[in-house]
Parts: C-alpha cells; structure tokens; sequence
C-alpha cells in the first residue's frame, strides 16, 4: 500500500535537488558539508544511548511494567481507561520497541478494532518515547539539565490520552 | 533524567535479584548491544538527513521556514539567535512530517545552541514540545492496524491527533505557566533586596 507520505521525502529531494541545478549549487558538495557531521554527532549522543538502553533493557526483563500495570489496575479503571491498557502505558515513554510488542499483543488478543485495540492504537500513536528523545536531545548540553521538562511531558501525555480515548 | 534512570535501575534490579538473577547482567549487555546497533542505524541516517538538511540550507529553504515558523518560534523560545530558530524550525517541521529521525540532528543541534545564550526554560519547552509528540500522521501504528487485519486502520486518526494537539498544547500552557511564575519571583527578589537596601541606608 502506497501511503501518501511515501511521496514526502522523494518529492523534497527532487525538489531540492532541481533547485540546486537551477541555481548552479554544487548539491553534491553541499550534501558531503552536511552527512560529515554525523559520526560526531553520535559520538556525542552514544554514551547517552548506552546509559539510557541499558536501563530501558533491564526494565523491561524486570517485568515491572507487568507488575506494575496488575497493581495499579483499578485505578486506570476508574479514570475510563480499560486495564488491558496499562502496561502500555507504563511502557511507551520507556521503550518504543517495548511499546509497539505491547501494541501487537493487543491487537492480536483483542481484535485491532475493538474498542481496547483503538485505546491502544491512540496511546501509541499519539505519544513520544519521552525517556529517549530527552536522554537524546540533552545529551548536547554539558552539566546537569535538571528541569521540570519530563514530568510536564508525562503528565501532558497522560492527559493526552484521557482525551483521545473518551472520543472513541 | 537522572533520578529516572536511576529509579528504573534501582527497582529493576531490585526485582531481577528476587526473581530472576541470571538474566540481570545478560540483559545489561543486551541493552548496552542493542544501544551500538541503534547508533549505528542512527548514524546512517543522520548522515542522510543531515546532507539534506545542509542542502536545504545553502539553497535558503530553512530560512523561508524559518521566516513563515517566526512567530509561533519567537513566541515560544524568547531571545534566540537565528541560527537556533533555524534549527528550531527544522526539528518542528520534520516531526510535524513525522520524520523522527531527521528531527533528532536538528533538536540537538538547536538544544547545543540553546545552551550557549539563553536560559534553561528554552530547552525545557523545547523537550516538552518534542516529547509530547508533534507528528500528524501515526504512520506506524496506521500500519500494524493494516497487517493486523483491521478493517479501518485510519478510524484512530482524528482522536490520535486530538490527544497529541492537546498534550501539546497543555505542555506549552504549563511550560509558559513556569516561566511567567518564575520571571514574577525573580522581580519580587529584586524588589525585597532594594527594599532592605534602602531600609539599611535609613537604619
């Protein structure tokens, strides 16, 4: 199935690339300028990645989310969020492929359009591995970052899905 | 960041010692592993959007964006340099396009300049944008539903964007909230220290 934003990328390249044609820039040189600050780049993030992997990696073998999602059950249930829904939640602003295994269990427990599988496809769809992109986006700054920027994220999130869900 | 790693850490290795202790350090190791393979496919494509990136900004299309995004940017990220709302612009417009990978280069690029010369409320609001999701269109989820065998894979679409525009906009709220909170201390420090100051001068 072609989607339209198949055609996203590809158009802007050409686009881009004509443009350099027509104004006679060396688009090859131009490129090259861009694509050699990659590996420094990573270099910068990958102990970030490590350390933040590492965790996310031994979290998920803990089996907390699980746990956690068996105990806070009720809870969810009360606010209008089926409990089914709650390991995914725990998950998604831990690990993205954590949370998309979660999603797939899901869809094949409960049906992709049953009301949970929607929940679930909302969750996913309208959320952010919040844990990686700020380990990530952080990683440039030197010193401690502290802030209030991830709990405001979660909370925002959370919010987010109460409200994505009761439109179902 | 710090006090959730170290949470996550603490408690996850608090239950592997009860429950299952060899798979402890193995799956470290696997976290650590699956962190080099990342890094490689990431460096793969920063390469690429970055070479992108840089052709769009010797033919001056990030300055157009960056111009047709001023207002909202300016409104948000207060007192930044051009080069920052460029980079700024960027990251907006790939997650918007829901181009996560090629917005990662471009939010780091903007948060390293951040630092630089303005305060730390830029890069929380900035984090916040970016980790209340900003993209459009769930590609992804879109497709599982399709191999999943549902019968309306976009029927999710409206209420996802519903939740993301909200969380979005509630992070900004609160974010402003902070800043304006902070900002009205600060004055009010400034006005209880000249006040004693004076007060002093009397005595």
């Amino acid at each position: 199935m072609i989607s339209v934003s198949d055609y996203i990328v590809p158009i802007i390249f050409f686009t881009v690339l004509l443009l350099s044609v027509i104004k006679k820039k060396d688009a090859y040189n131009g490129f090259i300028d861009g694509s050699k600050n990659a590996i420094s780049l990573m270099c910068n993030v990958f102990p970030y990645l490590v350390t933040v992997m590492i965790a996310i990696q031994l979290f998920k073998a803990s089996g907390i989310a699980n746990r956690l999602s068996f105990t806070l059950a009720p809870i969810f249930k009360f606010i209008g969020i089926p409990s089914e829904l709650t390991e995914l939640m725990i998950i998604r602003p831990v690990s993205g492929a954590g949370a998309m295994a979660v999603l797939e269990n899901i869809f094949v427990t409960y049906g992709p359009d049953s009301f949970i599988g929607k929940c679930a496809s909302v969750i996913y769809g309208s959320s952010e591995t919040v844990f990686y992109i700020s380990a990530v986006y952080f990683s440039g700054v030197d010193g401690k970052a502290k802030g209030y920027a991830i709990p405001v994220a979660l909370v925002c999130t959370f919010i987010g899905y109460i409200i994505g869900c009761a439109l179902l | 960041m710090s006090a959730i790693w170290t949470i996550l850490m603490l408690s996850s290795l608090a239950v592997l010692i009860f429950t299952d202790p060899q798979t402890a350090l193995s799956s470290m190791l696997k976290g650590s592993e699956n962190a080099v393979d990342l890094s490689v496919k990431l460096v793969a494509s920063y390469a690429f959007w970055m070479g992108l990136f840089s052709l769009l900004e010797k033919l001056k299309i990030t300055d157009l964006l960056a111009k047709i995004l001023k207002k909202p940017i300016r409104f948000l990220f207060p007192g930044e340099d051009e080069k920052t709302e460029k980079f700024i612009t960027m990251n907006v417009s790939a997650n918007l396009l829901g181009l996560g990978n090629a917005a990662t280069p471009m939010g780091i690029n903007a948060v390293k300049h951040m630092h630089g010369n303005s305060s730390f409320d830029n890069i929380s609001t900035f984090l916040v944008l970016s980790a209340t999701s900003l993209q459009i269109l769930p590609t992804t989820v879109i497709s599982m539903r399709v191999s999943a065998g549902s019968t309306s894979p976009m029927s999710i679409f409206i209420p996802s964007l519903i939740a993301t525009v909200s969380s979005t906009l509630l992070g900004i709220i609160i974010c402003k909230t902070i800043r304006a909170i902070k900002q009205k201390t600060q004055k009010s420090r400034i006005l209880t220290h000249t006040y004693a100051r004076k007060s002093n001068n009397t005595i």
